[in-house]
């Protein structure tokens, strides 16, 4: 017996040191990279939901053209980390990871919704990273299934004014977020309570189109680009689009809210964020890389391809940009009656 | 037919030479991880899970992706070939699924037919997996299409009805597995919502706002929880190991033990789609079945090959049988699914309806690799039976070290948080006591997987029934599950009390 618990012994300590070795290891990764030139390793660029939302496929894209024009060297992997709309990780990127000039991120607007809205209220705003460039622009669409009843954005909308409990909207996104603001929009402009309006979220845009697919959800709201291919395989029926003007590609007869009559518009902006406390190194290598990459040929067939518009700002005018989306959105969660 | 053409593509990832590579790691492995009683296929799979991260990091996600699947899911039904060989060998099955073997493959191994009866069970095994297989491609369209009709509520109801049939099953009492379950689903809420942001139980720790990762869980529960109890309970003494002599089993050996194997694949097969009731059960009932329809019963116990060749069939195809929720329906039935599924998401892969619309290549590179790892099996298996007869030697002082080490490395590869590593610590600790005291640590580790998915998934059933809880008993769907699931809590229950004994899984 004796022997035994000699073994056991040996197997704590040889646990403990395991583990320690972990801890001396963070810290010496963290503090190395300030004197040696960026980037030593490879690059992660985190999609805070699950795979195949908007997110998700402009880190995907960055990487892709990133590696493709031998911009960046180092290989670039994309990270899923879905929850919260996009909260659960930007916690995490704004305390754990607030160092790692290895972890960038990709955002929208929920960014800043996140921050402000009430319910389910994020600390973390886009003040807790490093903005370093508004990279495209998409906009918010009204979806039902093919053989859905309604064929246009008013009937769906007499309808929930009829009887809210009837309808089920559904988004890749937490309550009061992206996708649930962009569904309640027209909504509001129409003269309904937001608040009646029943939203169910999913763990992102894929999800929310396999719910209506399902039919366990009779309308989604999501990105204009993301839905083009159900377009064309005939599976869903597109009633508006949150632009200002038509859009270009699949969705050209789609009406927009302001055709409809409506007065609202939502303009979803995305953009490659690092962490807070980026050392300067890092933060010139990837204003000037992306400054490149914008500018390449490749970077704007992938813009066609994705169904975005090209938008850029880099890092100054994105940051004042941000300052005045704050603004804006701040207005409109008031308006909703959601504000923090 | 389409389902061809995408087999024939899925084939077409699964011959290139990387992944037969992985495919064959994958199955050695496993058929290892079957003959050491030390570990089971749940921590095997668990421990490589970060290791096949690391292998595969510098490939496409998608790529990567199937890579790694293949290789775990040659380690899970790797590890239903090997369990049979201790048991054969040394009356000690390796795995609990392979415990009915010993009964009559011991007998047969002191009779000197010790060659015939690995072979037989090797056969046997390869004729299960591939009926399984020949299952699995036919059921996962259609129940895939099915499965997109369902909605909110009857995910919860087939999620509950997961849970129900795992805890009704494992280990010696109910009320502790109901017990772990409880335990799994609460250790679930820990961290940010995913539904409203909001933290819950995170004590304004960033470290909890991810909630706890299930893979420190896993292998701390049953890895190091194996290893602790080892140390403090293996008495060290060499046992001793059966000659082989002839390796080929006789033409009369195979014909009695053709049918046995068609029935035990059939059984094994529809028992593993079922959720809760793992290759235990299903080599369990191949036995009794074997036994009822026998000529002379009275041989069963001393050394019948069909009571080796039944049960060995039928734990590999339920292996296969369980693929069939997870694949289909994101919906582990086991631990070990359980803990494959975890592999699918960290390569942001989601098992479910659309997994053979979205990832074609990982499911059906899958479902090809796994006739190729069959084939890799059997073909090991009859030549190299000796050699893996020789694992089983492998002293203690070799091994418990390695399990550590990969443990470690393991978790702090894809975690790189060193609380992972204490928490690692803690849960071999509990994973020792808990299994010393008969608390199963599988439903623990099934509800910390489902727990989220189940409360989402009912907030989402009740947000669209504007809050009225009827909506998950008059969805048919969803009245059945609950039903079923009922069903698999009750009935354990009626049976111990007019005294029958009721078969329990330890698998999970």
């Amino acid at each position: 017996m004796k022997k035994k618990i000699l073994t056991l012994c040996m197997m704590l300590i040889l646990a403990i040191v395991l583990a320690a070795c972990g801890s001396n290891s963070t810290t010496s990764s963290t503090s190395g990279n300030g004197s040696s030139s960026y980037p030593e390793r490879n690059i992660t660029i985190v999609a805070p939901s699950g795979a195949g939302g908007g997110w998700d496929l402009t880190a995907r894209s960055i990487a892709k053209i990133m590696s493709e024009t031998k911009l960046v060297e180092k290989s670039i992997t994309v990270e899923n980390r879905a929850g919260g709309g996009g909260a659960v990780f930007m916690a995490e990127y704004a305390t754990k990871e607030a160092a790692n000039d290895y972890m960038l991120m990709t955002k929208s607007p929920p960014i800043i919704i996140n921050n402000l809205k009430a319910e389910g209220n994020s600390p973390y705003g886009y003040k807790d990273t490093t903005p370093l460039a508004q990279l495209t622009k998409d906009y918010g669409a009204i979806v039902v299934k093919a053989d859905s009843p309604f064929n246009s954005l008013t009937e769906l909308l007499d309808a929930i004014k009829a009887d809210p409990t009837s309808i089920t909207l559904a988004g890749g996104s937490a309550p009061g977020s992206m996708d649930h603001l962009v569904g309640v929009l027209p909504a509001y402009a129409y003269g309904i309570d937001p608040k009646q309006v029943k939203y169910v979220s999913y763990d992102g845009g894929g999800e929310a189109i396999a719910a209506l697919l399902g039919s366990n959800a009779d309308v989604i709201a999501t990105d204009a680009s993301s839905i083009g291919e159900y377009v064309k395989s005939g599976d869903v029926k597109v009633l508006a689009v949150s632009s200002t003007e038509r859009l270009t590609g699949d969705l050209k007869d789609v009406p927009t809210f302001k055709e409809l009559g409506l007065d609202a518009e939502f303009t979803i902006w995305r953009g490659l964020f690092g962490p807070k406390e980026m050392s300067e190194e890092a933060f010139n290598y990837w204003t000037s890389k992306l400054n490149e990459l914008v500018e390449t040929d490749e970077w704007k067939s992938e813009l066609e391809r994705s169904g975005w518009q090209y938008e850029y700002r880099n890092a100054e005018e994105f940051t004042a940009f941000l300052q005045e989306q704050e603004a804006v959105i701040g207005d409109l969660l008031k308006a909703l009656d959601m504000h923090k | 037919m389409e389902t061809i053409s995408y087999l024939l593509d899925g084939f077409a990832v699964a011959f290139q030479f990387h992944n037969i590579m992985f495919a064959l790691v994958g199955v050695i492995i496993g058929t290892a991880v079957g003959v050491l009683p030390g570990i089971g296929p749940m921590s095997g799979v668990a421990l490589l899970i970060p290791v096949t991260a690391t292998l595969t990091s510098g490939m496409p996600t998608e790529a990567a992706a199937a890579s790694s699947i293949i290789l775990l899911a040659g380690v899970y039904y790797g590890a239903m070939y090997g369990g049979s060989t201790t048991s054969i060998l040394i009356n000690t099955p390796g795995e609990s699924s392979s415990v009915v073997t010993a009964l009559d493959g011991y007998q047969m191994a002191q009779q000197g037919r010790a060659g015939a009866a690995l072979s037989i069970a090797a056969i046997g095994s390869f004729a299960a997996g591939i009926i399984s297989l020949i299952g699995l491609i036919l059921l996962a369209k259609p129940l895939s299409d099915l499965a997109l009709q369902f909605g909110p509520a009857e995910y919860f109801s087939l999620m509950l009805l997961g849970l129900c049939a795992v805890s009704g099953l494992a280990g010696k009492s109910m009320t502790k597995a109901l017990i772990m379950t409880v335990v799994g689903l609460m250790l679930g809420t820990v961290g940010i919502d995913i539904v409203s942001g909001i933290a819950r139980f995170t004590y304004d720790q960033p470290v909890l706002y991810g909630g706890f990762e299930f893979l420190t869980i896993a292998v701390g529960l049953f890895a190091l929880g194996e290893v602790f109890k080892t140390i403090l309970e293996e008495d060290g003494s060499a046992q001793s190991v059966t000659k082989i002599k002839r390796i080929l089993p006789t033409k009369q050996d195979l014909k009695d033990s053709a049918m046995p194997i068609t029935r035990g694949s059939l059984l094994g097969f529809f028992i593993g789609v079922l959720p809760g009731a793992g290759a235990s059960i299903a080599s369990f009932f191949s036995y009794i079945t074997e036994k009822k329809l026998s000529k002379n019963p009275d041989s069963f116990g001393k050394g019948n090959i069909a009571g080796v060749a039944g049960p060995e069939s039928a734990n590999n195809a339920a292996s296969g049988g369980a693929m069939i929720p997870l694949l289909t329906l994101g919906i582990p039935g086991s631990g070990t699914t359980a803990i494959l599924m975890g592999a699918f998401i960290m390569y942001n892969v989601q098992p479910g309806p659309l997994l053979f619309d979205d990832h074609p290549e990982v499911a059906w590179g899958l479902i090809a690799s796994m006739f190729i790892g069959n084939l890799i099996l059997l073909l090991l298996n009859m030549p190299l039976v000796k050699v893996f007869a020789k694992i089983i030697q492998t002293p203690q002082k070799y091994l418990l070290p390695i399990i550590i080490a990969i443990s470690f490395f393991g978790v702090y590869a894809v975690q790189y948080t060193t609380f992972d590593l204490y928490l690692l610590i803690t849960c071999g600790f509990l994973g020792y006591i808990l299994t010393k005291h008969d608390y199963p640590v599988a439903p623990l580790v099934l509800a910390l997987v489902l727990g989220p998915m189940l409360e989402n998934n009912m907030r989402r059933a009740l947000t669209i029934s504007n809050g009225d809880w009827s909506i998950f008993i008059t969805q048919p769907l969803s009245l059945l599950f609950i039903l079923i699931a009922v069903a698999w809590i009750i009935v354990p229950i009626i049976l111990k009390l007019i005294g029958r004994k009721v078969i329990v899984t330890d698998e999970g």
